[in-house]
């Protein structure tokens, strides 16, 4: 009698709200569409029919995806009891569009523009709200400390105009606040989720490191704490070749991300596979709680999977609409 | 000490009700809990969920059959006043208990179980069939409890 109940009501919902998910089937459709057109008749046909109804034009597509994931994650967040199960999931979203604000006022000062069309709804904080935080410089009342992270900032782009270093202070903030809010909830599913997205990001940022020829001492800031592997030994790494990374990392969880893409001549065609192997590791670890009826770790689970489903829907509606070989499109999908 | 010996016997016949009818009460709640979650999505399974809710509850039902007994058996339920010394009264304390445990526990387990089987169906309401197989198993040990309740309050003899 030592199960928590709970979440009896949430996950139940959760369960029903699973029906939402698109079935294999519906992609299958999709991959075999002709054109964007009839790929979107295929996708009217269900729950995302109505969000695709309400676009003007079929380029608009990717406003009907964020619509759904809106009303998702404003539904979980009447029910479900724990407001940091949600606000871990949007949280990437506020740094997302902070990133775009920030870097919209620094292209603006060098007679560049601003790319407002590129904020998202989904974030924790309401977008005009964030607007005119930022654009007022009143940082005082922006939620998760971000107060105290535009300033600093603002303040690393006047001082070194550096865009690499600001990007890392926000991802940064993202991971540490990610880390709070599961450390301030009893349930370990939460935080072994956090540990290994941050794990996952590491290896992410390792790659694209190492693509770019960074050192190790250079490289080091952009490695994130909170992890199960210490930055010290994913910083090591750039000094070896990319078939041993596995090897070293055997002991971690995140190695079985490198496994699957060992059959790789050149960083570029691995970094692309990389990500779909990140995202199928991390629906991996929450898959397990999908089993407990009552379990608190289902939230994320299903969010993770719907953030999912929308990412292979992009995908297949960027490649279909730019006419992509089906093949190539079917290799980048995640599994849900 | 006629009198303290009715009163173990009725504390047994309280036990076995109030117990038992707790397990169900949680039981039921936990699986009416799930049941709207699923209904707030899809008002149409409501039977389904009904049937699945309901069955938690039968422990309830064996507590206040065994409290009848247990009451009828040293009289309190009408029919000829009986003499109860304090070892017959405890007596029927000990045999309601089985009831009163297992009832309780299997209640509340039945009610989980019932959750997770109408998660299940809210997936796969073909598989209801199945759905209400797996609570019942459970059952089987509330079932135990109140024959062998019943089997104690038989062999007392007054």
């Amino acid at each position: 009698m030592t199960c928590s109940v709970d979440y009896v009501y949430t996950v139940s919902r959760l369960r029903a709200m699973e029906n939402r998910l698109l079935e294999p089937g519906v992609f299958q459709r999709l991959l075999d569409s002709e054109d964007l057109s009839s790929a979107l008749r295929v996708l009217s046909e269900t729950p995302y029919g109505k969000w695709i109804l309400e676009q003007q034009s079929e380029e608009k597509f990717d406003k009907a995806i964020e619509s759904e994931l809106l009303y998702i994650y404003s539904e979980t967040e009447r029910f479900v009891p724990d407001p940091g199960l949600y606000f871990i999931c949007r949280l990437p979203y506020d740094i997302h569009n902070i990133k775009v604000l920030l870097k919209g006022i620094f292209n603006q000062k060098e007679g560049g523009k601003r790319r407002m069309d590129l904020l998202t709804g989904l974030g924790n904080m309401p977008v005009d709200e964030m607007v005119m935080a930022i654009e007022s410089e009143d940082y005082r009342l922006m939620p998760f400390g971000f107060h105290r992270t535009v300033p600093e900032c603002v303040s690393i782009w006047d001082q070194s105009h550096d865009i690499l270093q600001v990007e890392r202070v926000l991802d940064e903030a993202l991971f540490s606040l990610q880390t709070r809010i599961a450390a301030e909830m009893p349930f370990e599913g939460v935080r072994l989720f956090v540990r290994s997205r941050i794990d996952a990001e590491n290896i992410r940022n390792l790659a694209r490191l190492k693509r770019m020829g960074f050192e190790a001492p250079q490289a080091a800031p952009f490695f994130h704490n909170g992890g199960s592997v210490p930055v010290e030994k994913v910083n090591s790494l750039l000094n070896e070749p990319f078939e041993g990374w596995e090897r070293f990392l055997s002991f971690a969880d995140v190695s079985r991300t490198l496994s699957s893409v060992q059959e790789h001549t050149g960083l570029d065609s691995l970094i692309v596979d990389l990500e779909r192997s990140i995202d199928d590791f991390l629906s991996g670890i929450l898959a397990k709680f999908k089993y407990s009826a009552f379990a608190p770790e289902n939230v994320l689970c299903f969010l993770w999977l719907k953030e999912i489903e929308a990412k292979n829907l992009r995908i297949l509606l960027v490649g279909i609409g730019n006419g992509a070989d089906r093949s190539v499109l079917r290799r980048l999908l995640r599994n849900v | 000490m006629d009198q303290l010996g009715i009163m173990l016997a009725v504390l047994g016949a309280a036990l076995a009700a109030g117990f038992a009818g707790s397990g169900s009460a949680i039981g039921v709640g936990i699986a009416g809990e799930s049941g709207a979650g699923i209904m707030t999505e899809d008002p149409g399974k409501f039977g389904l969920v009904l049937l699945l809710q309901a069955l938690p509850g039968t422990q309830g039902i064996y507590g206040l059959l065994t409290a009848f007994f247990a009451i009828l058996k040293v009289g309190l339920l009408g029919g000829d006043a009986v003499s109860v010394n304090v070892w017959q009264g405890l007596g029927v304390l000990f045999a309601c208990l089985p009831i009163a445990i297992a009832g309780y526990y299997s209640g509340i387990a039945q009610g989980k179980t019932s959750a997770a089987c109408i998660q299940m169906i809210a997936k796969r309401p073909e598989e209801t069939g199945k759905a209400v197989i797996l609570p019942a198993m459970v059952e089987t040990y509330a079932v135990l409890a109140l024959l062998m309740s019943i089997i104690l309050l038989n062999s007392i003899q007054f």
